[in-house]
């Protein structure tokens, strides 16, 4: 058989090449333009008036979408019951740490052995500064929040294929990146090349941002020296007393760089879900659906799985099996509903709703997420080579590597983030893994890159979502085709019933995503019961 | 909704002009894979495997399990055993390549990719994961179907 090749251009490669060519900006517009980047819209907490007397929801799932709903319809003073399959509250916001027991589909459990306070947020595990609504839920249920590490300098980028697999430096591909294209750009400029597009007053100012965009010396050359290793950092650091003199590192030359490939990766952090500040809950992403779960305690039903969804024209049952207890089927009615299971379960529930809102169930396939986390004997990414935070990119299957933002210099044992698997190719094959093969592979793959895990590694625990009981996929995989057809639909009222969370929604994985749809949902949701109890 | 455009900056203006910003592009765009491939190095490399049982055990496992039982979760992922519907080779052959709800499409026209290419099975391994779950697992069925056939049924719908 022949080498098969997409042919089409993947979304993400174009975007790569519009970020890494034409800089942030037109990345952004980019990815603005593809549904991508989305800015939240959330506008502050919801201000719902009072609930009609009497009026009653059912909310279907206690993941953050329907978490969201229940607390603000409970607030307005709504009689809400919430029915969730899992024994805990949050769905995909969730945390393992040690002591956790996980039985994925198939029936394999693992048993999570990290230290105290060591952890993996299996799921979403970043917040974004503009995700205002999750960071204001945080902020009113009191959930402490620390700076998520999302870009740094001192972390890698890895490919087998370049440098003979030595893994390089963010800080000295970006500012080999940097520096080579300014010194083209400078040429250019004054080879007047660029005579046609920019006055001569303005080639002036361009080439002086160019030395400094781009660390280029008075020739606007970028070469080995001061100016160069401020950015990319120094053969030998300055110092003090007889040892104080510097050496400086040798840039990378330009047609290496650019035959890497690793100039890829150089616009992930650039993106606007990725931009500096980042944060995540202290003590896990977990921390949210535990800090909702005390506030709705009463309201919420564990272990209840729905196994049909009828409405009339009054209001809506949901029938549903204890998975704990084995009994029989049991059945809850309110006035509306607010469904928030996953499209990948939704779509095999009877419910009747009209045809335009079953079509949008179906037409949207899941992600096939898949994370490994690895218990390490010491914070060898620390103590040998200064990583404090951040994500090593590899084009090894394992994706990336994700070095801890908390608990800095602590002695004792660390958990990184051993992969992050989002590509299909690769998640699918991991997900057709055992457990113990994913912790294998990643172990396998990630010595690659630190040689210390094969002395270092103790123990690790891997969650691939699509066997994650409760969820059975990542999150909504979108096509743009699928959304122009049926995304209006899939969020739309239908009778009593509309559905929330990050697929209905243009934020794909995102929990805010999941917020901003409960929020649009349950204030259509408040209109309609107040229409209708006046009418 | 009230949003702000960011303003600018020099290099997005620049890049009208910037001859080797647009040659990138295009000549990534026109010369596809080939080109692609030393481009970007943080994309899977696509799926060569041709064999049913490999491609069965790389892609296929992850949801209908090893012994391809299927799980029963708050959903369910179906048995590919005692199935009447695999009785039918069009059946499997048409939900490997446009997907049914929750499974993903691998046919080129259907599949959708996230941070990466989708995967793409073509006419060949669609017949042979196809003739391996029909003759494994407790099946027996005995008319295999062919690469030319997946491909007609393809081109047969839209």
């Amino acid at each position: 058989m022949t080498e098969k090749s997409g042919t089409a251009l993947s979304r993400r490669r174009l975007l790569t090449m519009i970020g890494a060519s034409a800089g942030a900006t037109a990345m952004y517009q980019a990815m603005h333009s593809l549904g991508f980047a989305a800015e939240s819209k959330f506008q502050g907490p919801i201000r719902l008036s009072a609930a009609p007397k009497g009026a009653s929801v059912l909310v279907l799932g206690a993941g953050i979408a329907g978490l969201v709903a229940a607390y603000e319809l409970r607030n307005a003073g709504y009689q809400v019951q919430v029915l969730e399959y899992n024994a805990r509250a949050g769905g995909r916001n969730w945390t393992l740490r040690g002591g956790d027991r996980y039985t994925e589909l198939g029936g394999e459990t693992q048993e999570c052995r990290f230290d105290p306070d060591l952890y993996i947020n299996p799921g979403p595990w970043r917040l974004p500064y503009h995700h205002r609504g999750m960071l204001s839920y945080c902020k009113r249920l009191g959930v402490a929040l620390e700076p998520f590490v999302q870009i740094n300098y001192n972390a890698y980028l890895h490919s087998r294929k370049a440098f003979g697999g030595k893994p390089q430096r963010l800080r000295a591909v970006q500012a080999d990146y940097d520096g080579h294209v300014a010194e083209l750009l400078a040429k250019a400029t004054r080879n007047h090349a660029l005579d046609a597009y920019v006055t001569a007053e303005d080639q002036a100012i361009l080439l002086s941002s160019l030395r400094s965009s781009g660390a280029l010396d008075g020739n606007y050359r970028f070469v080995k020296g001061f100016d160069s290793s401020e950015r990319r950092g120094f053969e030998r650091d300055p110092g003090g007393g007889m040892s104080a003199r510097p050496a400086f590192s040798e840039p990378i030359a330009l047609s290496d760089l650019l035959r890497s490939g690793l100039w890829a990766a150089l616009s992930f952090g650039a993106a606007y879900d990725m931009q500096t500040t980042m944060f995540q809950p202290v003590g896990g992403m977990g921390q949210v659906g535990q800090a909702f779960a005390r506030e709705l305690k009463p309201l919420i039903r564990y272990n209840a799985k729905v196994v049909d969804i009828h409405q009339d024209g009054r209001g809506v049952s949901a029938t549903f099996e204890d998975t704990a207890a084995a009994s029989s089927r049991q059945t809850l009615r309110a006035d509306w509903c607010v469904c928030t299971i996953p499209l990948s379960i939704l779509g095999q529930i009877p419910m009747n709703v009209g045809a335009p809102m079953a079509s949008a169930i179906a037409a949207v396939p899941y992600c096939t997420g898949l994370k490994v986390g690895l218990q390490f004997k010491r914070r060898f990414w620390e103590e040998d080579e200064q990583i404090y935070g951040g994500i090593t990119y590899t084009d090894l299957p394992i994706g990336q590597i994700s070095y801890p933002s908390s608990r800095f210099f602590a002695d004792g044992k660390g958990v990184l983030l051993g992969a992050y698997i989002w590509d299909m190719r690769n998640s699918m094959d991991f997900t057709s893994m055992t457990p113990a093969e994913r912790v294998s592979k990643a172990v396998e793959y990630g010595s690659q890159i630190h040689p210390q895990y094969a002395k270092e590694f103790d123990n690790g625990i891997a969650v691939a979502w699509h066997r994650v009981p409760s969820a059975m996929g990542c999150f909504g995989l979108w096509s743009d085709a699928a959304r122009a057809e049926h995304y209006d639909n899939l969020c739309a009222f239908d009778g009593r019933i509309v559905l929330a969370g990050e697929h209905a929604s243009y934020m794909p994985a995102w929990q805010e995503g999941a917020v901003t749809s409960a929020l649009d949902a349950i204030g259509r949701l408040h209109e309609r019961a107040v229409a209708g109890a006046a009418g | 909704m009230n949003k702000k455009r960011p303003a600018p900056t020099a290099a997005a203006v620049l890049c009208g002009g910037m001859a080797f910003a647009s040659i990138a592009l295009t000549g990534l765009l026109l010369e596809g894979p080939a080109r692609a491939d030393t481009a970007g190095i943080f994309d899977a490399e696509p799926f060569s495997m041709t064999e049913g049982r490999q491609i069965y055990e790389h892609i296929c496992r992850g949801c209908h399990m090893a012994n391809a039982g299927g799980a029963v979760g708050a959903g369910r992922f179906p048995a590919l055993t005692k199935d009447p519907a695999l009785g039918s080779r069009q059946y499997m052959a048409l939900t490997i390549l446009r997907g049914r709800r929750n499974m993903p499409a691998f046919g080129a026209k259907y599949a959708v990719g996230f941070g990466g290419p989708p995967v793409i099975l073509d006419e060949a391994q669609v017949a042979a994961v196809v003739n391996y779950v029909r003759t494994n697992f407790g099946n027996r069925y005995t008319d295999a179907i062919t690469a030319a056939e997946v491909g007609a049924l393809d081109r047969s719908t839209h």
